[in-house]
């Protein structure tokens, strides 16, 4: 009786922590994965434009305030006839307004630089903040 | 008399295109409608192979094209049924040797002898698939529930919703696997559904009996037994007009389905 009951118990947890531990189904990989690419197919829009746009996101966003880079997200999302492009911007804390006016001058004064070579640019943009000025102008001459 | 003119589509080769034809084509004469089916897919001709008719072929789309026949001598009929017709592809030429404007011509003449003209479109988004296109006004879109195929549907979705002629397209999946469904390995027809936001003609369940029908030259439909066979023939019910619900798939599926039946069966009878 005993060895029934655990049994049953084993199973039973078995059942609950199996259905914790999986990753997803190949079903539910299939799908998200077709929504994605047919998104793409849908609107012309190919992965390098749409990280392009993250990018460019990412240095407008940041003039305002402090996030997650790595954890943003921006993805088409689909429901029902209706297709979205969502924005997931993990907010650390919004900036200062003299924070926002003191970027703004810096943007123009590197301006010029960063129309050099547009590869680098979110790159820059994104050590331009965490770093002060020296640092980022001498990163521009080594990779020029 | 005006009869429909139906192309039979899906983008991506070796999904069941034309398996779908030769099954719809019969189950349709069968119900005593008459049928056509033209095989548009010129060098690569196989409607006539599902049907059992390769040996009969005189003279092809391309003859009657190049007018060396006349449309109803190239007509070949089907060994079984008096009102089903095949004009078959030509089997040495290329796409390029019938236009869109000749197969449009072709549809509406024999839209006046014919209730259905079912065309079978070549895979591929080119010339081959805009010929097929030309001159119908419905399309059935067929894919299976795998990756490449729902994309490959999108596509022609998007490019039948571009064509005025067609008024209206319904999605046709194939090969479908309750099995695997239920194991949550392959999407489910809900899915697939509600990815390409289309409406639903027919599940045809996967079934090894395709596989020696073909090898006969005789349509699974033929099989009333079969359960492929049954669902094209629900398919041709809904093209008709009439409402019939969808075939469960679950039954007749594995060992243990067949097992759990005849036990089942088994107590019916005790009682």
């Amino acid at each position: 009786m005993k060895d029934i009951f655990t049994g049953i118990f084993s199973k039973v947890f078995g059942f609950f922590s199996k259905a914790e531990k999986q990753d997803e189904s190949a079903k539910d990989v299939a799908v998200n994965r077709l929504r994605v690419v047919l998104m793409q197919d849908r609107t012309n829009l190919t992965p390098e434009l749409l990280e392009k746009m993250r990018g460019e996101l990412i240095e407008l966003l940041s003039k305002y305030v402090e996030m997650d880079k790595e954890a943003l997200e921006l993805n088409f999302e689909q429901e029902g006839d209706q297709m979205a492009l969502m924005l997931s911007i993990p907010v650390l804390r919004a900036k200062e307004e003299d924070e926002i006016e003191a970027e703004e001058n810096e943007d123009d004064e590197n301006s010029e630089e960063v129309d050099d070579d547009t590869e680098d640019e979110t790159d820059e943009s994104e050590e331009n903040e965490d770093d002060d000025e020296q640092v980022s102008e001498e990163k521009n001459s080594n990779t020029k | 008399m005006s009869g429909r003119v139906i192309v039979i589509t899906s983008g991506k080769g070796g999904v069941g295109k034309t398996t779908t034809n030769a099954n719809i084509g019969t189950a349709l004469a069968r119900a005593g409608k008459k049928v056509v089916m033209i095989d548009t897919d010129l060098g690569l001709r196989n409607l006539d192979l599902l049907l059992g008719l390769e040996n009969r072929i005189v003279y092809t789309i391309v003859d009657v094209v190049e007018e060396r026949c006349k449309l109803k001598q190239a007509l070949v009929k089907d060994k079984k049924n008096p009102n089903l017709c095949l004009l078959a592809a030509a089997q040495t030429r290329d796409k390029t040797a019938v236009t869109e404007d000749q197969l449009k011509k072709i549809c509406e003449e024999l839209q006046k002898d014919f209730d259905f003209i079912l065309v079978d479109c070549p895979a591929g988004i080119e010339q081959g698939f805009q010929n097929a296109v030309a001159g119908a006004s419905e399309a059935i879109v067929v894919t299976t529930p795998e990756m490449s195929a729902v994309r490959d549907a999108d596509r022609i979705i998007g490019l039948l919703e571009a064509k005025e002629e067609i008024k209206s397209y319904r999605l046709l999946l194939n090969r479908v696997r309750p099995n695997l469904i239920k194991s949550n390995d392959m999407m489910s027809v809900e899915d697939v559904v509600e990815i390409l936001s289309a409406q639903l003609i027919g599940i045809i369940p996967e079934d090894t009996g395709i596989i020696t029908s073909t090898n006969k030259g005789d349509p699974i439909v033929n099989d009333e037994k079969s359960l492929a066979g049954r669902a094209y023939n629900n398919v041709a019910k809904r093209i008709i007009g009439e409402e019939v619900p969808f075939l469960n798939l679950e039954e007749d599926t594995g060992v243990l389905a067949k097992v759990k039946k005849f036990f089942s069966g088994l107590v019916g009878k005790e009682k």
